[in-house]
C-alpha cells in the first residue's frame, strides 16, 4: 500500500502565484519581439453602412507607419474567418460594415502611439444603411443583413417533451410574461491580444495569444495563413481572464498572423479597453415570451417558452448559447411538459458568444423568475413551490426533457439547509419589522444545476525530466482558474510525489499536439482525468525501465510511495529521480507518455442559493447583506480554489443582475463603452459570500469530478431580481429585465409594474 | 525629446520621453517592468496603480514628462531581497488572485492603505479597494489577505514598508 500522502482535497495555495504577485507574470501585452511592429485598427463608427471609398494616403506618409491595410489590398484578408456558419466574418470589412467597432483598416507602425495616429488619418466614407437594433424586429426580415443567409433567423429550432404546449390545459392556472435579459459585456481584465513572429528561414509562425484553446487557434491561423498546421506554434502565456470570449475566432487573430507572415515582421495587437467594449463579444440578451402551467398546488405540468435572442452581426458561436438556454430551462424542476422554440437573429451589434454560463444563466433565468410569478399569483410561498417541485434523488437518473440525464446529488436537502441557515421565518419578521421603519429587505432564493464539459476529450503529456520531476502538458489552457496547482495535485498522487516535483505547462502546442481548451468548467473534469490515466501509463512505462536498468523481470518491478523496486529485494529501488540520473546515464531517450480522457457524459454540478438584499427606495440601490450558497462541487481538488470559483462567478454574476447592461441607440451606437458607463462590480458593494457543501462524486466520470467555473453566476440575475421583488412584496413589483439598475427599478415603481 | 530623471524601486534612470508618454508605457517599454498593467488607460479600473512620492496613482493617466525628479515603487519592488512584503504573501496564502492582471495595482493600494490604517474593518478594506477592479476573484479572497496582512504587520514582521 502507497503512504504518500494525498494532495487532492487539500487547501493550497497556488503553485502559480508567487510570479504574479511580484509582477513577472508574462501577458500578451508584455511580449515583445526584436523589430516588432504594432497593429491599430480603424474601426466603424456606423452599425450599419456601405463603405464607399478609404483613403489611406495621409496615414501611410506618417512617419514611423509602415503600412495601411484595407481589404482592397489583400484578397485574403476578405476571407470569411474559420469556424464561423453560416457566414463568417471578414477581417478587415470591405464593402458594408455591420456593427460599431467592426475593423476597417490596419495600420502597422513602430509603437501603439504612431499606429493610432496613423489610424485617425485614415479617411472612411459611408454610406449609411438601415439599422436593426431589436431582434424581434430583425426577426421580421423586412432588412435582410446578409442575403447570403436569407435570413436574419440564422437558427432557429423547436423542442418538444412530453404532450407539449397541449399539456398546458391540463394546468389549473397559465402564468404568462415576458422577460428579458439586456446585454453583458464579460471584460476580463486583460483585453484580447495576439502577437505573432513568422521565421522565413524554417516557414515556422510563432504566436502569443490570450486565447482559451491554443489547438483551435493553430487550426484557424494554418487555414488563415496557409502554413501546415505544424509549422505554427501558439502559445498562451498568463491569459488574464477569459469567460468564454477569448474563445473562438476574431478579425485580430486573421490579421496579426497574416499579416506576420506576410511583412515578415513580427506583429502584435494589444487591444485595449474601449476596443473591449466595441469588438469583443458579448452575450445573454434574449427575449422570452413564457407560459407555465401549474396545477392549484403548485405543481409544474408544463413549460412553453419562445426566444428571441439578440446576436448581433455575425454567428460568434451565439446559435450554442441560445440552444444551452433551452437546455437549461428546466433547471433542477421536474417540469413533465414543455414546448420550447428559439429563434437566433442577426441585429447591427458585436457578435454573441458563449459567455460564463452561456445558456445557463438564461435558463435558470426563465423558470426561477417563473416559479416567483406562479406562486406569487396562486397565493403560494415562493419556497413552497420549490420545494414540492425539485427533483428528489430516487429520481436519479432524471430526464429533463431537455437532452440531459440529472445523475447526482441530492437537491431537496441541499435546499433545506439552505432555509434553515437563512432561517426564513426570522427573516420575514425581521422584514416585516425593517419596513415598519421605511427599510425594505428582500429574500430572494434560487436552486441551480451546472451542467459541465461532456463533450470531446483533453490530453495530457508527462515527461520525466533530468532532474527527476514530471512536466505536465495539456491543452486545457487557463485564464487563472489554478490549473497549474490543481492539475500537478491530481498527478502529484497518482506519481506519489510531492507537487513540487510536477511542473505542469499549459496551452504550448509545441508541448502536446492535441488538445480542446478552458471553457464550459471542463478542465479538472477532462484533463483531471487524463492527468491521472496518463500517469497510470507513465508509472507503467517507468516500471518497464526501471526493470531494464535494475535487470529485473518487469513483473517483479512495484511502484510503492514513488520509488520502484524489485519484489523480494527492498534495498534496490529507484525513486523519480534516480531514474532520470539512471536513464540519462544509459542513454535513454526522456519517458514521456500522453494519454487522453473522452467523454460524452456531462456532470452536474448543484447550488441553493440565498440572497437578503437592501434596497433604498430613495436612490434605487441594491445592497446585498448577505448571500448565502450551499453547493455540490462533486469530488474537489482544492476547496480553495473551488470556493474561489464560486465566489467569484457568483460577484461576476451580480454585476449583470444589478449593473452591467450594455446599451445601444436606435442608430446601433453603444452608448455604455467604459468602466465608468458600463459599471463592474466593486469591492465596496461586493458581499461576502458564505459557502456551505454538500458533495457528491460525479458518478459520470472516474473520478468523480463536476464542473465549479459557472455554478455561481447561473442563479445571479434570476435570485437578484428575485429578492427586489421581495422587497417590494406589498406592492407587488413585478421586474421582467435583468439588470434591475437603480433607473429601471425607478421605472418599475413608477410605471405601474405594482399594483 | 525631454529629459528626465526617475527613481524607480530605489535605481535611478535618466529616460529620454516623448511628451505625450503615458508614465505607464514607460515604465513598461522603456524600463521593461511589465508588472505594471494597464486595464483601462481611463483611470477607472486601477491595475496600474503605483506609488508616485509614496502615494497610488494612475500611471496610465500620468504623463511621464510630469513625473520627473520623482520617486516610484512598482510592484516589482514591493519585495525585498527574495522575500516578499507581507502584502504579497497574504494574497498569496489567501487566494487573492486568479487570473493576476489586476493584482499588481491591489497589492500596491493595499501596501499604501495599510500603512495609513494599519488596523482596518473590513468595510474599511472594501472602502479602500474600491478604486480598483478585479473581474475573477469577487474581491472576498482579497479582503481576506489585506486583513491577514495587516495582522502579519502589526504582529512586527521584518519586512519594512518601501518608503516614498
Amino acid at each position: 500500500m502507497a503512504v504518500h500522502e494525498s494532495w487532492i482535497g487539500k487547501s493550497l495555495p497556488r503553485v502559480e502565484d508567487r510570479a504574479l504577485i511580484q509582477g513577472q507574470g508574462q501577458y500578451v501585452s508584455d511580449i515583445r519581439f526584436d523589430g516588432q511592429w504594432v497593429m491599430a485598427l480603424v474601426r466603424s463608427p456606423h452599425a450599419h453602412a456601405r463603405i464607399t471609398r478609404i483613403d489611406t494616403e495621409a496615414a501611410a506618409a506618417l512617419e514611423g507607419v509602415h503600412a495601411v491595410i484595407t481589404a482592397k489590398d489583400m484578397e485574403a484578408l476578405r476571407r470569411g474567418l474559420p469556424d464561423s456558419t453560416p457566414i463568417a466574418p471578414p477581417a478587415l470589412a470591405y464593402d458594408e460594415v455591420f456593427y460599431v467597432g467592426e475593423p476597417v483598416a490596419a495600420v502597422l507602425a513602430d509603437s501603439r502611439y504612431l499606429a493610432e495616429d496613423g489610424a485617425d488619418l485614415v479617411q472612411v466614407h459611408y454610406e449609411a444603411l438601415p439599422v436593426l437594433t431589436s431582434a424581434e424586429q430583425a426577426a421580421k426580415d423586412e432588412v435582410v443583413l446578409h442575403p447570403s443567409v436569407g435570413s436574419n433567423i440564422f437558427d432557429a429550432f423547436h423542442m418538444t417533451s412530453g404532450d407539449g404546449r397541449d399539456a398546458l390545459q391540463q394546468a389549473d392556472h397559465v402564468i404568462r410574461a415576458t422577460l428579458q435579459m439586456g446585454r453583458v459585456s464579460p471584460q476580463p481584465m486583460e483585453p484580447r491580444a495576439i502577437a505573432a513572429s513568422y521565421n522565413p528561414a524554417d516557414g515556422t509562425l510563432l504566436v502569443y495569444h490570450a486565447t482559451q484553446s491554443v489547438h483551435r487557434a493553430q487550426e484557424r491561423i494554418a487555414q488563415i495563413t496557409g502554413l501546415d498546421k505544424e509549422k505554427v506554434r501558439v502559445i498562451a502565456p498568463e491569459v488574464g481572464g477569459g469567460f468564454g470570449v477569448k474563445n473562438g475566432s476574431y478579425p485580430e487573430e486573421a490579421l496579426v498572423t497574416y499579416l506576420a507572415k506576410h511583412f515578415k515582421r513580427p506583429i502584435k495587437w494589444a487591444g485595449d479597453r474601449f476596443e473591449e467594449f466595441l469588438s469583443t463579444s458579448q452575450e445573454r440578451e434574449q427575449t422570452h415570451h413564457v407560459e407555465l402551467g401549474v396545477k392549484q398546488d403548485g405543481t409544474i405540468i408544463a413549460l412553453v417558452d419562445t426566444y428571441y435572442q439578440d446576436n448581433g452581426a455575425y454567428p460568434g458561436g451565439g446559435a450554442m448559447v441560445s440552444r444551452n438556454t433551452a437546455r437549461n430551462l428546466p433547471g433542477p424542476y421536474r417540469i413533465p411538459h414543455m414546448h420550447i422554440e428559439g429563434y437566433t437573429v442577426f441585429t447591427n451589434k458585436v457578435a454573441q458568444r458563449p459567455y460564463r454560463g452561456a445558456g445557463r444563466p438564461q435558463g435558470h433565468y426563465i423558470i426561477e423568475r417563473m416559479l416567483d410569478r406562479a406562486a406569487d399569483e396562486l397565493g403560494l410561498d415562493r419556497v413552497d413551490i420549490r420545494t414540492r417541485n425539485l427533483i428528489r434523488p430516487d429520481e436519479f437518473p432524471h430526464r429533463t426533457g431537455t437532452d440531459s440525464v440529472y445523475d447526482s446529488g441530492d437537491y431537496p436537502a441541499a435546499f433545506a439547509e439552505l432555509l434553515s441557515l437563512i432561517d426564513v421565518p426570522a427573516f420575514r419578521r425581521r422584514q416585516r419589522e425593517a419596513r415598519q421603519q421605511g427599510i425594505r429587505l428582500g429574500l430572494g432564493l434560487s436552486n441551480s444545476v451546472e451542467i459541465s464539459a461532456g463533450f470531446g476529450f483533453e490530453g495530457v503529456r508527462l515527461t520525466l525530466m533530468d532532474d527527476g520531476r514530471v512536466m505536465l502538458a495539456t491543452g486545457a489552457t487557463g485564464q487563472g482558474q489554478g490549473h497549474r496547482t490543481a492539475l500537478a495535485q491530481i498527478a502529484a498522487d497518482a506519481l506519489h510525489v510531492s507537487i513540487d516535483r510536477i511542473m505542469v505547462v499549459e496551452g504550448d502546442t509545441a508541448r502536446i499536439d492535441k488538445g480542446i481548451g478552458t471553457f464550459g468548467s471542463r478542465t479538472i473534469i477532462m484533463a483531471g482525468n487524463a492527468a491521472t490515466m496518463a500517469s497510470e501509463g507513465f508509472v507503467e512505462k517507468a516500471k518497464n525501465m526501471a526493470a531494464q536498468l535494475l535487470e529485473a523481470a518487469v513483473d517483479d518491478v512495484v511502484f510503492s510511495d514513488g520509488r520502484f523496486s524489485v519484489q523480494g529485494v527492498p534495498s534496490v529501488s529507484l525513486d523519480w529521480r534516480a531514474l532520470a540520473e539512471r536513464m540519462a546515464e544509459a542513454g535513454e531517450d526522456p519517458l514521456t507518455h500522453e494519454d487522453a480522457f473522452s467523454s460524452g457524459t456531462p456532470t452536474y454540478g448543484f447550488g441553493s442559493h440565498a440572497a437578503i438584499v437592501r434596497v433604498d427606495e430613495n436612490t434605487g440601490e441594491t445592497r446585498i447583506e448577505r448571500y448565502v450558497i450551499i453547493h455540490d462541487t462533486g469530488k474537489v481538488v482544492n476547496p480553495l480554489l473551488a470556493n474561489g470559483q464560486v465566489i467569484g462567478g457568483t460577484v461576476q454574476g451580480l454585476g449583470s443582475a444589478l449593473y452591467e447592461e450594455m446599451i445601444f441607440n436606435e442608430d446601433g451606437q453603444p452608448l455604455t463603452t467604459s468602466f465608468l458607463d458600463y459599471r463592474l462590480p466593486g469591492a465596496a458593494e461586493s458581499p461576502d459570500i458564505e459557502i456551505h457543501h454538500r458533495d457528491y462524486p460525479a458518478p459520470g466520470n472516474p473520478a468523480g469530478y463536476k464542473g465549479v467555473g459557472e455554478a455561481g453566476i447561473i442563479p445571479s440575475q434570476a435570485i437578484i431580481l428575485s429578492a427586489v421583488e421581495d422587497a417590494f412584496s406589498d406592492r407587488r413589483l413585478k421586474l421582467d429585465f435583468a439588470p434591475v439598475t437603480p433607473t429601471r427599478l425607478f421605472q418599475a415603481l413608477t410605471r405601474g409594474e405594482t399594483e | 525629446m525631454p529629459n528626465i530623471t526617475l527613481t524607480v524601486n530605489g535605481t535611478q534612470h535618466r529616460l529620454e520621453v516623448d511628451p505625450r508618454w503615458l508614465l505607464a508605457d514607460v515604465l513598461r517599454e522603456q524600463l521593461n517592468l511589465t508588472g505594471t498593467h494597464l486595464g483601462c488607460e481611463q483611470g477607472v479600473c486601477g491595475a496600474c496603480t503605483i506609488l508616485l512620492n509614496g502615494r497610488p496613482a494612475r500611471s496610465c493617466l500620468t504623463l511621464a514628462v510630469t513625473a520627473d525628479g520623482s520617486d516610484i515603487i512598482t510592484v516589482e519592488g514591493l519585495a525585498h531581497n527574495g522575500q516578499l512584503h507581507p502584502v504579497q504573501e497574504a494574497f498569496w496564502q489567501e487566494h487573492a488572485l486568479q487570473c493576476g492582471f489586476c493584482t499588481p495595482g491591489f497589492l500596491i493600494t493595499s501596501v499604501h492603505f495599510l500603512s495609513e490604517n494599519p488596523n482596518p474593518t473590513r468595510e474599511e478594506i472594501r472602502e479602500a479597494l474600491s478604486g480598483n477592479l478585479c473581474r475573477c476573484t469577487g474581491y472576498q479572497h482579497i479582503v481576506n489577505a489585506v486583513e491577514r496582512a495587516s495582522e502579519t504587520m502589526r504582529k512586527g514582521a521584518t519586512h519594512a514598508v518601501p518608503q516614498d
